[in-house]
């Protein structure tokens, strides 16, 4: 009884989550002192383009009326919540009409995925052994070596980092590619070899700042099981080392990283700007990034509408996989 | 002991890795293979597959494109047309020769000639014997058919614009067109073709577009008069391969200028600016769009083969159409005083900025017309004498012809090699002069305005501080950015509490066309052609709308009849009328007077080529043209590259 | 003092440094250090210049000092006041359980799903470029306290089916009283953690939001440092003193942190007798 008023409770949490969130993200790109038409006009202006000014007036009013802009806010909110719900469809993008917005995301999203699911999870892993080791076994020289090297690497700013990666492996070593260009397609070997030597270089980055936090929090939260007393009572038995930090550690200090994983897995879906800049890597991080600069409202609520389910849902199955990982905690 | 050891080991890593990137590039040899793979045959190849030695391959200004399947100009989603399309595909029906500054045919053989004396219609023909890239013959047909394409589709954004100018455009027969306007037009070349950068009138063959539906059609595999057809792109955006045509005399470059040189075209994105100059040491881009001064300085020492305008200091080309400057809100107080304008200018540095903005790399501009070199000729030069008699309201005169001189001065004292010797040079690179840098009738100004100084602040008529904000847009145009901060250093030194805001892209134009600025480092001032009418249109106060709401033109909403009636009357007159040039001068020295946008330097564009692949670029010396990368004249240039034999 | 160990030494050792660099250097320098042209441009480490000067004519030491000062304002204002609202708000939820518990999830959820770009690109546009250090500070604030507070809100809910816990309920302790007395302790190591690395997080952001323009890049900041120094291509052109002052400095105060952070828990460990 108790796990199903639970479970309803979630899922009302759930859609609550993304109801506010998708509403403020409807209404805040639209008090923003700038629009899809004129960020258009701007670009042209931009490079130099003459525009008559009889020209901007019709310019304006065509795109304003083929965007469906014209109506109230409140009208276009309900308008876009019907389309939604009905169809799953966003419409078309603003900065690049008529192409459609699920297109577009759908075209980036598997970049995405592909890129921040392995190096996320792999940086996951390798930072919580290392902040076990850390944590556990603080004296053994291995685990001092890993920690200093990933505690050192973590705050060095992104940008800097990975433009330093690109230097030094992509200009004084050129072992990888200064631009990606993939060759072939589907699973044949030469594209999934490209793939694989054009993204090699973007997930180190990320690899490599992305465990510090992780060591980090891991070795704060083993030392302190580590003097717990039964971790105590297990060595007074006579219980190995490796079989203490397996069984009795690891669980309990898995926990909250495990929470952290699953938030993080979820915000994958608002892409990495920075490396899919640098690396000219495809994503959805430069399509939210563009259509925020852009004015492209119906970009950003596309992909931005995906990002939010994507990190409620993420609570949602914490929460919900809580108690089966940590029996101390009832659903309630 | 280890924790110590640790600390030093990452010390000396970071330290490895900073120092590292810098000091490589002496060592780098100059045929370093980058992302390039070695052909098993002879030659390099590129990473697309062409062979090096046969490939021109060009910078993407507007950068990658989200859907790269999408070509139909007509829809604003389509692959930006900067990105090979206009260069090397379309065509249009004029082009522009910017050294002589004047327009030239393109698939049009003739200029517009009216028929009658209404100026309503007229008739040109078009260029014989020529195909699009398919085979199949161009003729009028395809014209008449894109206009009325244009005519009947009421969602195409270009469309409103074009059924307000043209009724109808006819093929007589296979080479003769006839047009007829809404209004009596004396311009209509300039609004149908290339003036800066491009046009929107861009011909479609009728054969494959007939077919379609023009509003959904993604004309995947462009076809077009140019000389060159797509032949392979980037399913994700960042590249497209475009490949001679076979045929390239049926081309209108192959049968206007010639056979173009590059076998391939190759336009690539290669991503931020650290990247675009490794790739051009690396020889791996032959074309760079816009690279700031500093990126041109490391390009230049590491890559001796790198060639800008100028062989020496300031090496940028100053022919840009568009000059930079500080625009007011004329209608938001006190900046609806020109008086503040005025004091705001002498406040101005203009040394100093040009130094922290690009190193002195800047030609001076007084009028608001950007000093271009045909520009210069006819009007900063001719209205020198005026400038220099031109009297502020307290008969204080504030113009001064020595910049050009002070500056090689200050940049000779800097070790600068290479500067011009006699005053005639001078004049050209660094322009006629500028505005005195003078606190003391500054603050005279002020007063009178009401202003008072307190203390080393000034304070508003009201008592309150002056606080102004300077709007700068973000990364995306970088000298207006730094000169806003320049110009902002320069009125922060004289007591006046200057904010720079930087505006991602859609902000900043947002907030000029609805006035919610106060200054803003906007550029409304472009021109190339003597005749600028067509660009100072703006400034008609007829546009002028309240703040808050978008303004078509003149959003600077300064209102001015004397502008406002001179253009209507250059509006009527023959771009060929000896009155334009006068009448167009007497505009400028009413915007001298008024100040609404104080007008600061010209463009200077660092877009170097490397001479290790290809030869025959366009520079100072050989200037048969700009060296405008991403404009649709590209086509034009080509036959003049030649490979190196590298 | 005596009993500390290595990396508790270190550690305050080089914050010091820090703090004394941020704090009270910037009072000896008459000047204004973010002033362009007061200094020739690009000159190398010297006896008169320590870092060096910038291509904009600023003294890259003065200028890296005031930056500091800025830099820590914001980090330890972020970090203190996240960590501290997250937390009681985490364990509040966390330990009350019902009502309460669903309404702080619900806020906590609603702001981790919703990015922060857009927001931050608003409210830069919507204050008109005289973004505040203070300002900069609050929004990164806002942006910042749900991670821990839903981080320690899982740990309460663990924590409150231990015995001793029930114990102090049953011996009517209060509310605020339990959180802070009882459970408190057995998060503070990870909030401690998180402090430290909020001060990161704070610090980072800033230099993001500098680039897009929500900061003022006319205020020193380490950020808005590097900000420049690559705008100005440092690093090709090898400018080290430039852009690598900033970076090392960030990297550097992070590590004292941290070394602070562990050295203090094995020295209270140790203190305990464990």
């Amino acid at each position: 009884m108790d796990f199903y008023k639970f479970l309803l409770s979630r899922i009302l949490t759930f859609i609550l989550v993304v109801f506010i969130g998708i509403t403020a993200v409807f209404f805040v790109p639209r008090f923003l002192p700038s629009d899809p038409v004129e960020a258009m006009i701007g670009q042209m202006t931009s490079k130099s383009a003459f525009l008559d000014p009889k020209a901007v007036e019709t310019l304006r009013e065509t795109l304003n009326e083929s965007f469906g802009l014209q109506g109230s806010v409140l009208s276009q909110y309900l308008g876009f919540f019907k389309r939604v719900l009905l169809t799953q469809d966003f419409g078309p993008s603003l900065a690049n009409y008529p192409a459609p917005v699920n297109e577009l995301i759908g075209r980036a999203l598997p970049w995405t995925m592909g890129l921040l699911l392995t190096s996320t999870v792999i940086s996951w892993l390798i930072g919580n052994a290392i902040g076990l080791l850390a944590g556990f076994r603080k004296e053994k020289p291995y685990s001092k070596a890993l920690e200093a090297i990933s505690i050192a690497l973590y705050p060095i700013p992104y940008y800097i980092f990975a433009l330093v990666l690109i230097m030094l492996f992509s200009y004084i070593f050129p072992v990888f590619p200064l631009t990606a260009t993939f060759q072939g397609a589907g699973f044949t070997w030469e594209h999934i070899r490209s793939l694989i030597i054009n993204s090699t270089l973007p997930a180190l980055s990320m690899i490599l700042v992305g465990t510090g936090w992780w060591v980090i929090s891991m070795k704060t939260i083993s030392s302190g099981i580590a003097e717990e007393d039964y971790v105590h009572f297990a060595r007074l038995k006579g219980v190995k080392e490796r079989k203490i930090m397996s069984r009795y550690v690891l669980p309990n200090a898995a926990l909250p990283q495990v929470t952290m994983l699953a938030l993080q897995l979820g915000a994958i879906f608002n892409g990495a700007l920075v490396t899919e800049i640098l690396f000219g890597y495809p994503g959805v991080g430069t399509l939210i990034y563009n259509s925020i600069l852009q004015a492209d409202y119906n970009l950003i609520m596309g992909t931005i509408t995906l990002s939010i389910i994507a990190v409620a849902g993420a609570t949602f199955v914490v929460d919900f996989l809580y108690p089966f990982l940590d029996p101390r905690v009832r659903y309630k | 002991m280890r924790d110590k050891a640790w600390i030093v080991c990452y010390l000396m890593a970071i330290f490895v890795l900073l120092t590292a990137c810098t000091d490589s590039g002496a060592t780098q040899p100059p045929a370093a293979s980058g992302g390039n793979q070695e052909a098993s045959g002879s030659g390099k190849m590129t990473d697309v597959g062409t062979p090096r030695s046969e490939t021109l391959i060009v910078d993407i200004l507007s950068g990658r494109s989200p859907d790269p399947d999408r070509m139909n100009p007509y829809m604003p989603g389509a692959v930006a047309m900067d990105s090979g399309l206009h260069q090397l595909i379309y065509a249009s029906m004029w082009e522009i020769d910017t050294v002589k500054g004047e327009q030239i045919p393109d698939l049009a053989a003739t200029m517009p000639e009216p028929l009658d004396d209404t100026n309503t219609k007229f008739r040109f023909k078009i260029q014989e014997g020529l195909a699009w890239s398919d085979g199949v013959e161009f003729t009028a047909d395809d014209v008449q058919y894109t206009a009325d394409m244009l005519l009947k589709t009421k969602e195409i954004g270009y469309s409103g614009y074009f059924s307000s100018l043209v009724k109808s455009m006819k093929a007589v027969d296979k080479t003769t067109i006839e047009v007829e306007t809404v209004q009596p037009e004396t311009r209509l070349a300039q609004k149908l073709g290339v003036v800066i950068w491009g046009t929107s009138f861009r011909v479609m063959p009728k054969h494959i577009w007939e077919k379609e539906d023009p509003t959904q059609f993604k004309f995947t595999d462009p076809v077009g008069v140019g000389p060159y057809k797509l032949s392979k792109r980037d399913p994700q955006g960042n590249w497209f391969l475009y490949e001679k045509r076979e045929d390239w005399q049926k081309s209108d470059v192959g049968k206007l200028v010639g056979e173009p040189g590059p076998r391939y075209v190759l336009f690539k994105y290669f991503g931020p600016e650290e990247k675009r100059i490794v790739a051009a040491i690396q020889h791996d881009m032959d074309i760079l769009q816009d690279i700031t001064p500093e990126s041109w300085e490391v390009l230049r020492q590491k890559n001796e083969y790198a060639k800008a305008w100028y062989e020496n200091f300031p090496y940028a080309d100053m022919n840009d159409p568009c000059e930079r400057g500080m625009s007011f809100n004329a209608s938001k107080a006190p900046y609806d005083n020109e008086d503040v304008r005025w004091a705001l200018t002498l406040l101005t540095d203009i040394k100093n900025v040009s130094m922290a903005t690009f190193g002195g790399m800047l030609r001076v501009s007084p009028i608001i017309l950007p000093p271009i070199s045909v520009l210069q000729e006819t009007y900063h030069k001719p209205m020198k004498d005026w400038l220099k008699e031109f009297q502020l309201s307290d008969g204080y005169k504030p113009f001064e012809d020595t910049y050009a001189k002070d500056m090689v001065d200050m940049l000779k004292q800097q070790g600068i090699k290479g500067l011009p010797t006699d005053s005639a040079e001078m004049e050209n690179t660094f322009g006629v002069g500028w505005f005195k840098y003078d606190p003391e009738e500054a603050t005279k100004l002020l007063e009178k305005a009401g202003f008072k100084k307190e203390g080393d602040k000034w304070l508003l008529p009201d008592g309150s501080p002056w606080k102004l904000t300077i709007n700068a847009p973000a990364n995306f145009e970088v000298q207006s950015m730094r000169l806003a901060f320049a110009v902002a250093d320069s009125w922060r030194k004289n007591g006046i509490d200057v904010n720079v805001q930087q505006m991602d892209a859609a902000t900043f134009w947002d907030s000029e066309s609805t006035g919610n600025f106060e200054v803003g480092s906007y550029w409304p001032a472009c021109g190339l052609l003597p005749d600028s009418t067509a660009n100072l249109q703006g400034w008609n106060k007829e546009y002028i709308v309240p703040n808050g709401q978008q303004a078509p033109g003149n959003r600077n909403r300064w209102a001015n009849d004397r502008v406002s009636g001179l253009l209507e009357g250059l509006n009527a007159m023959e771009p060929s009328d000896p009155k334009v040039i006068a009448d167009i001068t007497e505009i400028n020295k009413e915007m001298v007077k008024g100040m609404p946008f104080i007008p600061m330097f010209g463009t200077s564009k660092f877009v170097p080529v490397d001479t290790y692949y290809w030869q025959g670029f366009q520079n100072a010396e050989n200037e048969f043209e700009g060296p405008w990368w991403w404009w649709s004249q590209f086509k034009f240039y080509t036959p003049n590259y030649k490979p190196s034999g590298n | 003092m005596k009993n500390w160990n290595f990396r508790l030494k270190a550690g305050v050792a080089i914050l010091a440094l820090f703090l004394i660099l941020g704090m009270i250097f910037p009072f000896f320098y008459t000047g204004n250090p973010i002033e362009w042209g007061t200094y020739p441009k690009n000159l190398k480490p010297s006896a008169d210049h320590w870092f060096g000067t910038t291509n904009l004519g600023q003294d890259t030491f003065w200028l890296l000092a005031k930056s500091l000062q800025n830099s820590f304002v914001i980090g330890l204002l972020v970090a203190f006041f996240a960590t501290v609202i997250g937390a009681l708000l985490g364990l509040i939820a966390g330990f009350k359980g019902g009502f309460i518990d669903r309404l702080i999830t619900l806020m906590t959820d609603s702001f981790i799903v919703i990015p922060s770009l857009p927001i931050l690109i608003l409210l830069g546009t919507m204050l008109k470029g005289r973004a505040s250090l203070l300002y900069i500070a609050v929004v990164l604030i806002v942006f910042n306290w749900p991670w821990p507070a839903r981080q320690l809100r899982a740990m309460a809910l663990s924590l409150r089916e231990r015995d001793f816990i029930n114990t102090a309920v049953f011996s009517g302790s209060g509310t605020f009283k339990i959180i802070v007395k009882e459970i408190f302790p057995f998060v503070a190591g990870w909030s401690l953690a998180n402090f430290v690395n909020t001060i990161l997080v704070a610090i980072g952001s800033e230099s993001g939001l500098a680039v897009i323009g929500m900061s003022s890049n006319e205020k020193a900041t380490l950020g808005t440092m590097i900000y420049w120094a690559n705008q100005h291509q440092a690093m090709l052109a090898g400018r080290w003193w430039w852009i690598g002052s900033p970076v090392i400095a960030i990297a550097l105060i992070f590590i004292a942190l941290f070394l602070t952070m562990t050295g203090y828990q094995q020295y209270s460990a140790l203190r305990r007798g464990k």
